[in-house]
């Protein structure tokens, strides 16, 4: 039996459900004026972000579907493809095969390290998002010790464009010349003057018609089945630890994929730092789109990017027109990407109570009908 | 552990060679190579090889390049098969186009083709006019001063404290 709801309770509903798109939309509302920029550089702009993040995010929809919550060891896959580019400039391979190639190099490291981070999960069940992330921060020890020490030493490096000078590691900036929007420009269209790079977008499509199509599998069942209540599923005969595992290792690999896009479209890759800021802002991204915790799907990833790159864009410009400082807009959307991830986490807690209560206010007025 | 080969094992492993297969299909088709040409007097074989007032060099369908005598410009492919046009006229006026197909070693970065010596000769072997180059070691060295590496965002807090 549902509770009616009044027309005011529905649109509140609709609000507290929605509080952080509405909040961001707010955000942009008073912030684009403030920025002074033209339609066309902001819609040009958004359309940059969106090829460049989309990939990342959509990533991050099969934990979740899987009940692992916001897959913050992303940034174990982000890695991988990060040392599949390092390979690929020093070997000179250019281009579309360039990207292939790293991808390939990518694949059985992501594989390899989603598996074990799956593992880890496993044994900390209900903790999954702090596991991830502190995972996050040690496999980054053991990608510094591999691309600092190791690389030029121990792994050969032909490159001295790519070596620090003293004949080993990496150097903290590597230039990817060779790969620089070599996706985007492969099929562009220009749309009011504003170039439409197609081919990205047809990767992303892609990957989100694989993440629509993967749900309705078996696998993908399954997966829905273990995020809904791990016991009923060990019940009917699903290996829990093993799908889950799985969730892990789909995530790390296009996680991977999604770095090496990310970076095409860049051209630089900021060895040390670059894979560490992409997990949050991937995370804080979707959570804008009006994702949960437990709830995530391929409209809040786009509604996601939109809007947490839209406050991007104009925040510096805003708070320099604001205050005459640029500064400020840079602290409001730091401030900004970690407060909406707090927000998110304390609202789904908020909501999980409320639809809690509702369902026991449901089930008594059930039980009092029958009465 | 043992490994049973059964039918899926086998499509595992057959997928596994396909994509190193391919793998080794990109790096080929892939890589890239600086592709130098000179236009300026050599000897070859103890014979001195005027340069060319003003040559046209092409490579595969790329822009092509106008080479006064002692000019030398690049051209970037990738792959190891490719086609350079040389178009020059001669003391009488008359146009010459030379058209000739040269195979670049794959680890080789960069290349020199020589045009005094390819117009010399058109149909010799591209050993003749063609050579690996190693650019010059005080070009590829970095400057001594060691590259700070930031590894830690927070590393700049924790000198300061």
């Amino acid at each position: 039996m549902k509770l009616q709801m009044t027309n005011t309770q529905k649109v509140l509903r609709f609000m507290a459900n929605n509080t952080v798109p509405i909040l961001f939309l707010v955000i942009c509302a008073f912030g684009i004026p403030l920025s002074g920029y033209s339609a066309n550089y902001l819609f040009s702009e958004i359309i940059i972000r969106i090829v460049r993040n989309s990939f990342l995010i959509v990533s991050l929809l099969i934990p979740i579907l899987a009940g692992m919550g916001l897959n913050f060891g992303m940034t174990l896959g982000a890695m991988a493809g990060q040392i599949g580019l390092i390979f690929i400039s020093d070997w000179g391979i250019v281009g579309i095969p360039g990207m292939l190639l790293a991808m390939i190099i990518s694949t059985p490291i992501s594989i390899l390290l989603g598996w074990w981070c799956g593992k880890i999960l496993n044994m900390a069940k209900g903790r999954e998002m702090v596991t991830s992330y502190i995972i996050g921060f040690f496999m980054n020890g053991i990608y510094q010790l591999i691309v600092l020490y190791g690389m030029g030493a121990v792994i050969p490096i032909r490159s001295n464009a790519l070596v620090l000078p003293r004949g080993y590691g990496i150097r903290n900036t590597v230039n990817l010349i060779g790969i620089r929007k070599s996706l985007d420009n492969l099929l562009t269209i220009r749309l009011f003057g504003i170039p439409i790079p197609l081919a990205t977008f047809a990767l992303i499509t892609l990957l989100c018609l694989f993440v629509l199509w993967f749900k309705k599998t078996k696998l993908g069942q399954d997966m829905r089945a273990v995020g809904q209540d791990m016991e009923v599923a060990r019940a009917a005969g699903i290996r829990v630890e093993h799908t889950r595992i799985i969730s892990i290792i789909i995530s790390t690999v296009f996680a991977g994929y999604g770095m090496i896009v990310y970076l095409q479209n860049i051209g630089t890759l900021n060895t040390y730092n670059s894979h560490m800021q992409i997990g949050m802002f991937s995370v804080a991204a979707l959570l804008v789109g009006g994702a949960t915790v437990a709830k995530a799907n391929i409209r809040n990833v786009f509604l996601g990017v939109i809007l947490f790159h839209l406050m991007f864009i104009v925040s510096p410009m805003a708070g320099k027109n604001l205050i005459g400082q640029a500064q400020l807009g840079e602290y409001f959307r730091v401030f900004v990407s970690y407060g909406v991830i707090t927000i998110s986490l304390v609202l789904y807690e908020v909501r999980k109570k409320r639809d809690e209560n509702i369902a026991g206010l449901e089930l008594a007025a059930e039980q009092e009908v029958k009465a | 552990m043992s490994i049973t080969f059964n039918r899926k094992t086998w499509i595992r492993l057959a997928a596994i060679v396909l994509i190193l297969a391919f793998s080794v299909f990109l790096f080929f088709i892939g890589r890239q190579h600086t592709v130098l040409v000179d236009n300026k007097t050599i000897t070859v074989n103890g014979t001195e090889v005027k340069a060319l007032q003003l040559v046209e060099v092409q490579v595969n369908k790329l822009d092509a390049l106008e080479l006064a005598a002692r000019d030398r410009d690049k051209f970037e492919v990738t792959g190891q098969t490719h086609e350079v046009k040389v178009v020059y006229t001669d003391s009488n006026w008359e146009e010459h186009v030379i058209t000739r197909k040269f195979k670049i070693p794959l680890m080789q970065d960069m290349v020199m083709i020589l045009i005094p010596a390819l117009v010399a000769d058109a149909q010799a072997d591209q050993s003749v006019w063609l050579e690996n180059y190693e650019p010059p070691t005080y070009a590829m060295t970095a400057a001594p001063a060691e590259e700070t590496v930031i590894t830690d965002d927070l590393a700049g807090l924790i000198t300061e404290l």
